[in-house]
Formats: C-alpha cells, structure tokens, sequence
C-alpha cells in the first residue's frame, strides 16, 4: 500500500488493485475486472495506470460496488501494457473522475442507447445500471456498431440483452457472413432511422467515434429529439483528471470535470475540431 | 493598509539581513533577467521586469509526484524552504493569485501549496513600464502582495498587503519607519500601459484575422512558456534504466501550442491547425479563465510577444479586429 510520508491527500497518487478476471473481448480489445469498491455513476472515468508506463482515461463499463470493468482497446502505450496482464496482476488506479449520465433524473424515460465500436464501453454502463434499477426506466433500445463481426465487444452479455432488450447489432461489412447477433450489415445511422421511434419519453445516449456521432444526433434531431434529451460522451486526451492539466478543454469545458458526459444543449456550440 | 517608509540607501542592508532568515529571490542581470537566488542584495537589478516569471518557483518546470517500486508507491515530501522574494511586478503578483486560484483553491495541489505557503512575495511598483510590450493597465489588476515597495527617489514607501507582509515588518523593524500616509489611487497607476483595447472577444471567434498571428506561428510555445499564468502540464513515468523496476511519476510543463497537446489514441488530434491553437491560447487567457473563475488569466505582461521568436503581438491583432483593419501586416 501507498506509503506516504506526509499527511496531505496527494490527487496524483493512485492505489494498486488486483485484476479479478482479464477477459479478452476481441483481437485488439480486452475487459478487465478489478477489486476497487467504489461508488460511482454510470459514465465515469477512471486513470488506469502501470508503474514505468503511464496513465490513461478509462470508462467505468459496469455498474457494481464490489468492482469496477475497464474495457480498454490497444492503442496506445499504456493500453498495450495493460493487455500483456493476467488474472492476478496488480494495477494502478485513481478516480472515479467525472461527470456521468444523470440517470437519477432520467427516471421514467426508455432509453435508447447507441454506441460504436469502443464507444459501447461507457454505454454498457448504463445498461448494467438500468438492470440494477429495472423498475425506474420503461424500454431499454440499443444500437450497437462495428466495423465488423470480429469487432463486437461484449459477446458474452450480447446474448441476454438480446432477449431483455430491443437489441439491434450492425456491421459495416460482414466480410466472412457470420452469425453476430442477428446482425445487419450498414451503419448505426441506417438503423436508427429505420427504428420506429419517438422522443416521447425518451432519453438517447450516444458514443463513437466523433464522425458517427455527428450523424447519429442529426438522425436524433429528424426523429423529433430535443438537444435535452440527448447525451454524449466525449474522448479527449487527459493527464490529470482534475480539471487543470488543460489536455481535455474543449473550448473552455474541462472534459475530465465537466464532462465527459455532456447533454448536447451544452456543447453544441462548443466544436473546436 | 499601513504605509511604512525604507530608505533607498538602507535597502540593501535590509535584503542581506533578511537573506539570513530566508532563502531570497529577487531579479538578477546574467544573460537575461530572470529570478534567482541572491548571495549578495547588489546583485539584483530592477530596471527590467525578469525575462522568465517567477511561477517556476511555485508551479516548477517538473516535479516529482511519487516514487514507485513495482506497485509500491512513496510520495515524497513537499519541499518547504522559507522563500522570500522580491522585485516582483504587479503583472506577475496577479498571475500568481490567478496560479493560486487553480492549484489551491480549485484543485488542492500540494506541491504547488507547500511552495506558496512558505513565500513572502514583496513586490516592486512599476513607474514606468519596463517594456514596451506590457498591457498591464488593460486587466483588471488588483492589489495581491504581502509588501508592495514603491520607488520614491530616496526611499521607497513600502505597503503592507497582508499579515505575512507585517510580520515581516515586525521582524525587520529597525528598517522601517512610519510613512504617516496612504498610498494614493494615481500613485499605482502605472502609465502607458493601456495598449489592449479588445478585451471582450467572444463575437471574434470565426474572425478572419486569427490568420495573422497563426500564419507566422512557429508552433515553438515560447509564449506559454514565458508566460506567468499558463499552467497546462503533462504527466509521465521515468523508469532507471539499471532497475527499470524503480523510477518516478513526473509532472512537467507542457503547451496548448504543441500539436500533440490534444493527440488522442489513434492518432485523433482536436486542434491540430495552428489557427486553432493560437485561438485557444487567446481565448483561454481572455475568456475561458473569465467564465470559470471570475476574472481574466492574462496580466499583460507582454512576455508571450516579447519572447516570441516571430513577434505575434496579439494584443494588436485584437485591437484591429476590433477596429475593423483587415489588412495583413501581421
């Protein structure tokens, strides 16, 4: 354990916890299940970390009080790092940092949760979240894109959510015809639109990649959503979380603060690229 | 606040006893000026603010966070040398309230809190602007020292800003004698320093004249570098290479005008346009600061165009685009 030689909260230090279960999701993506028991809301972040490596915003993509799931995609220096764990294995962790889906007050409302690729991490949170509080929320619809069928995160939960939910899976291009999920082959975007849905009680949930969430609140807004119904989450770079290194500003937003859960009304002025 | 009178002829003598007690920081001549430590009071120079800002003492250029062993985790601790120092202008006092805003009030940060707890900032009154880049006057500047010396030809008057500041004064007594008067509103004017006439720039955003300061960007960062209120860093791990089991978690400065400031997995950059990025210096310094704590960041100082190796002097650009010139002479 941390041994500090000083009595002052030190923001910068993380705590080690030990990895429950490292499950491998596809060839450049991974969940990893660890020991930190905190509160937290669907949405939040974490810095994950390793000694000698460095840090790196992870969304939390479960919801429980016993353990946190990273799922985390290898693309960078830490996140390579991180695939070479096992069950077992010690990380470094700091946060949660953060503001999440105020699921609080969305009580009431279906929600409709669309997500690409490894924007579906964040998402899942919400649909763990929603589990846990069955009761609060009417319908639960969710797109899920990828790229293709060997992209598709979280095979081992897509079974039940297909029998839970209204569960629409898409692929860019099934290139070797396999089975995934009843899967269709397009964009996200084709399948919202097909979508017989209203915004009438109904909060939408959206994160991938920058593109497909500009086109996915333009398909919102043809169906009749409000700016105040929709929310995003964003990525930007961050080192802190605390809402001071400056990486994450987006326009004078700290994403690491103020997001990087933002309704739409609140950042929709805010594109800086 | 209580006036207190120093005679010129004795300031000297008042530093180097002062620097018995303290470690003292005050502006010296070598190739530039710059902040540094005094062995000797007739070393430091007043003529010219320093070419670097003193925020290097407080929120330094790298800091040791903590040292690792495996997943084993010691924090240093946070280094608590009793500072004093002196000759520092009123541009750069307000940037350290405005640094103090971020790193205590805001965030809690301790290395940067264990620094200015242990500093007495005395601060030296600008008669004239000491160069001709400052726009000091422009910002809503206020008082924030713990003394402020006034340059009076044969004395100085020396303001108390704060109970550091008279304590100081106790402690040093023999020095000082009653002023028996106040310091007069015209008396901390300082002239010539009203060049920013554009202080609101929220309808300039998509303005075509951002090009004359991005166009010549060298992208170098010597402006945030130099500049007494940026505080953007990054945060990295330093392994030793004989036991790369070992090493040390770093912060260090970092700057918005850097590319790669707003790189993200997958090779994704947010402001990867110059333009961009000289945009968001600007506005952050002038409006972001503004809207999340009140009062502007930028001081005027004038070191961000000063040092820049291409002369961006956005304090012009604003000014024209205020006043509708168009034409490209940045």
């Amino acid at each position: 354990m941390a041994k500090q030689k000083t009595t002052v909260e030190n923001p910068y230090v993380p705590k080690p916890y030990k990895i429950l279960e490292f499950h491998r999701e596809t060839s450049d993506s991974f969940t990893v299940k660890a020991d930190m028991k905190i509160n937290h809301d669907p949405g939040q972040f974490v810095q994950v970390g390793l000694p000698g490596v460095g840090e790196c915003p992870i969304s939390i993509c479960s919801d429980s009080r016993e353990f946190i799931q990273l799922n985390i995609r290898e693309v960078g220096n830490v996140t390579t790092a991180l695939s070479k764990l096992e069950q077992g294995d010690t990380i470094l962790i700091r946060g949660p940092y953060g503001k999440g889906y105020p699921m609080r007050y969305l009580k009431g409302n279906s929600l409709l949760i669309i997500g690409g690729g490894c924007g579906v991490a964040p998402l899942k949170g919400i649909i763990d979240y929603a589990e846990n509080h069955r009761g609060d929320y009417k319908k639960l619809s969710l797109l899920l894109g990828y790229r293709s069928p060997d992209d598709i995160l979280f095979q081992r939960e897509l079974v039940e959510w297909k029998n839970k939910y209204h569960l629409q899976v898409t692929v860019d291009k099934n290139t070797h015809g396999k089975f995934c999920y009843g899967a269709r082959e397009g964009f996200v975007t084709d399948a919202l639109k097909s979508m017989d849905i209203s915004n009438n009680n109904q909060a939408a949930f959206v994160c991938g990649p920058p593109i497909m969430m500009k086109f996915v609140i333009k398909s919102l807004k043809d169906k009749g959503f409000n700016d105040d119904q929709i929310f995003l989450s964003t990525e930007r770079l961050m080192y802190c979380a605390l809402g001071v290194c400056c990486h994450c500003m987006i326009k004078g937003k700290f994403t690491c603060v103020d997001g990087p859960v933002f309704r739409y009304d609140e950042i929709k002025d805010l594109e800086d690229g | 606040m209580q006036v207190l009178r120093l005679e010129k002829k004795r300031l000297n003598h008042f530093l180097n006893v002062v620097k018995k007690g303290f470690e003292l920081i005050a502006p010296v001549k070598s190739d530039l000026v710059r902040f540094s430590k005094i062995h000797h009071a007739e070393e430091i120079q007043l003529t010219k603010n320093s070419y670097f800002p003193v925020k290097e003492y407080f929120f330094r250029k790298e800091e040791t966070l903590f040292q690792f062993e495996g997943t084993r985790i010691t924090v240093p601790a946070y280094e608590a040398k009793k500072r004093v120092f002196f000759g520092i202008r009123r541009c750069d006092l307000n940037a350290i309230k405005n640094q103090d805003i971020v790193f205590i009030r805001d965030m809690g940060d301790p290395y940067y809190k264990a620094a200015r707890e242990n500093s007495y900032l005395l601060g030296y009154h600008c008669n004239t602007a000491p160069s001709p880049y400052c726009f000091c006057g422009s910002l809503d500047l206020v008082d924030f020292f713990d003394l402020m010396f006034f340059d009076k030809e044969d004395h100085f008057l020396v303001e108390v800003g704060s109970e550091k500041g008279k304590s100081l004064t106790e402690k040093y007594q023999e020095f000082f004698t009653d002023s028996q008067r106040l310091i007069t509103r015209n008396e901390k004017t300082i002239p010539g320093v009203h060049r920013l006439e554009n202080k609101d720039i929220s309808r300039f955003y998509d303005h075509q004249d951002w090009k004359k300061g991005a166009d010549i960007c060298l992208s170098c960062g010597a402006c945030t570098t130099l500049c007494p209120t940026c505080y953007c860093f990054e945060i990295h791990d330093e392994v030793k290479t004989a036991d790369p089991v070992k090493g040390e978690r770093k912060r260090e400065w970092s700057s918005c005008q850097l590319q790669e400031f707003t790189r993200v997995a997958g090779d994704h950059i947010f402001r990867k346009e110059r333009e961009d990025r000289f945009k968001h210096r600007i506005y952050h310094q002038l409006q972001y600061f503004k809207e999340k704590y009140g009062v502007q960041m930028c001081v005027g100082c004038g070191r961000c165009i000063e040092g820049c190796p291409t002369r961006i002097d956005f304090v012009r650009i604003l000014n024209e685009m205020k006043n509708g010139k168009t034409e490209n002479n940045g």
